[in-house]
């Protein structure tokens, strides 16, 4: 499968290497304040970046014209950079944010009395991979669906996680796209946490968001209908300069009422999860990260998604 | 989990056709229809992923067992045949 926007140019072991340093030398503030002339330096010559953010940005602003589109990116890439350095220097042990957790003993009930696992079900908005530090108090082990080679900023931000053997990942490129992995995970009481706001396969369904159709993932929904396990849906919001806060109030719980035309009996759940990501973008218009045109049909081995 | 322990392999294989099409909402296909050797996935039954995360649940609930890995799973899910032998193999007394 073709990956639409090589992210990799902004999520290198090169530039970590470099914030690690700047981070050592200048601080936190410091750091924010290269991101200026870093993401300057991308809004002018990574076209790619751009183009990829402009999906969102289209349908987030539309009334603005192409000088605003152009601001209304920067600035995105800007909190982008700082939710990667947060990230990194969370995880890292260098600063210690204050995380705000909504929803966190509902979640402990969840985890300790369902008898099985539940799907972390998070998105690209927010910073969800620094509520996973903020979430490893539940003493539960953490399975990530992604592609290792997609995702270098969140493979090197989690390493802490991955070597002590908390955080494993599940490759969606393999047989049957892990869902054996994944629902052996569940029943024997993990977590397994996937990204729903995008689309690997032809599992979508075309639903509104944001004022026009998207395509939505419903292979989540579907694990969780199969095997009755629940769907805590995951939000991380940087509020202020060291806060954040972690939502998991929404729990969804799919299940299929007939066992007939089980996809249709989904779209109900994935538009809710729609939903609440739109709540989000527009609360926090600048921490959505989807650069990604989910609003356009895929083609993936000669078929288009939502089919 | 219903209690399985002790079907022949035969028994097993109608047993697996009727939950495939109860489970998989094969609406238009009686459990008789679908031969022991039809390919399961892709150009035989025409199954996906999707109905891969049912025949999971399926193997879970009614014969207590669960796939390893991908690599199991592959040979497991081919046919009928394969995944009834796979059952009987593993629920046998």
């Amino acid at each position: 499968m073709k990956t639409d926007f090589k992210n990799k140019q902004r999520g290198n072991r090169l530039g970590f290497w470099f914030f690690r340093v700047s981070l050592s030398v200048f601080g936190l503030k410091g750091t924010y304040g290269l991101l200026y002339f870093v993401c300057f330096y991308y809004l002018l010559c990574d076209r790619a970046a751009v183009s990829a953010a402009r999906a969102y940005i289209h349908r987030r602003f539309p009334k603005a014209g192409f000088l605003k589109s152009c601001f209304h990116i920067y600035i995105l890439l800007i909190n982008q950079g700082k939710q990667l350095i947060d990230r990194y220097a969370a995880v890292s042990g260098q600063v210690d944010f204050d995380m705000r957790l909504d929803g966190y003993e509902r979640l402990i009930n969840i985890a300790d009395n369902s008898g099985q696992g539940f799907i972390l079900l998070t998105s690209h908005v927010g910073n969800w991979q620094i509520a996973l530090t903020a979430l490893n108090k539940i003493g539960k082990k953490v399975y990530l669906l992604m592609r290792k080679e997609d995702n270098p900023a969140v493979i090197e931000t989690l390493q802490v996680g991955i070597e002590k053997g908390e955080i494993e990942i599940i490759s969606p490129d393999q047989y049957m796209g892990g869902v054996i992995e994944i629902m052996n995970a569940l029943k024997n009481g993990h977590i397994v946490s996937i990204m729903g706001d995008r689309s690997y396969g032809v599992n979508t369904l075309d639903i509104p968001f944001l004022g026009e159709t998207a395509y939505f993932p419903y292979s989540a929904f579907s694990m969780a209908a199969a095997q009755g396990c629940p769907i805590v849906v995951l939000f991380a919001a940087k509020i202020d300069y060291m806060s954040y806060v972690v939502d998991v109030t929404n729990i969804l719980r799919p299940e299929y009422k007939t066992r007939t035309n089980k996809k249709e009996q989904l779209r109900d759940w994935v538009m809710n999860f729609a939903e609440l990501i739109e709540a989000f973008v527009l609360k926090h218009p600048y921490q959505c990260f989807l650069f990604h045109d989910v609003w356009k049909k895929e083609i993936v081995d000669g078929r288009t998604t939502g089919q | 989990m219903e209690e399985q322990q002790g079907n022949s392999l035969p028994e097993i294989r109608k047993q697996l056709k009727k939950l495939l099409v109860e489970n998989l909402a094969l609406e238009d296909i009686n459990p008789e229809e679908i031969k022991d050797d039809e390919i399961l996935f892709g150009d035989g039954l025409g199954l996906d992923s999707l109905d891969a995360v049912e025949i999971v649940v399926i193997l879970q609930r009614n014969f207590g067992l669960e796939i390893q890995d991908m690599e199991q799973g592959q040979k497991i899910f081919y046919s009928i045949e394969t995944l009834a032998n796979y059952v009987y193999e593993n629920t046998r007394e």
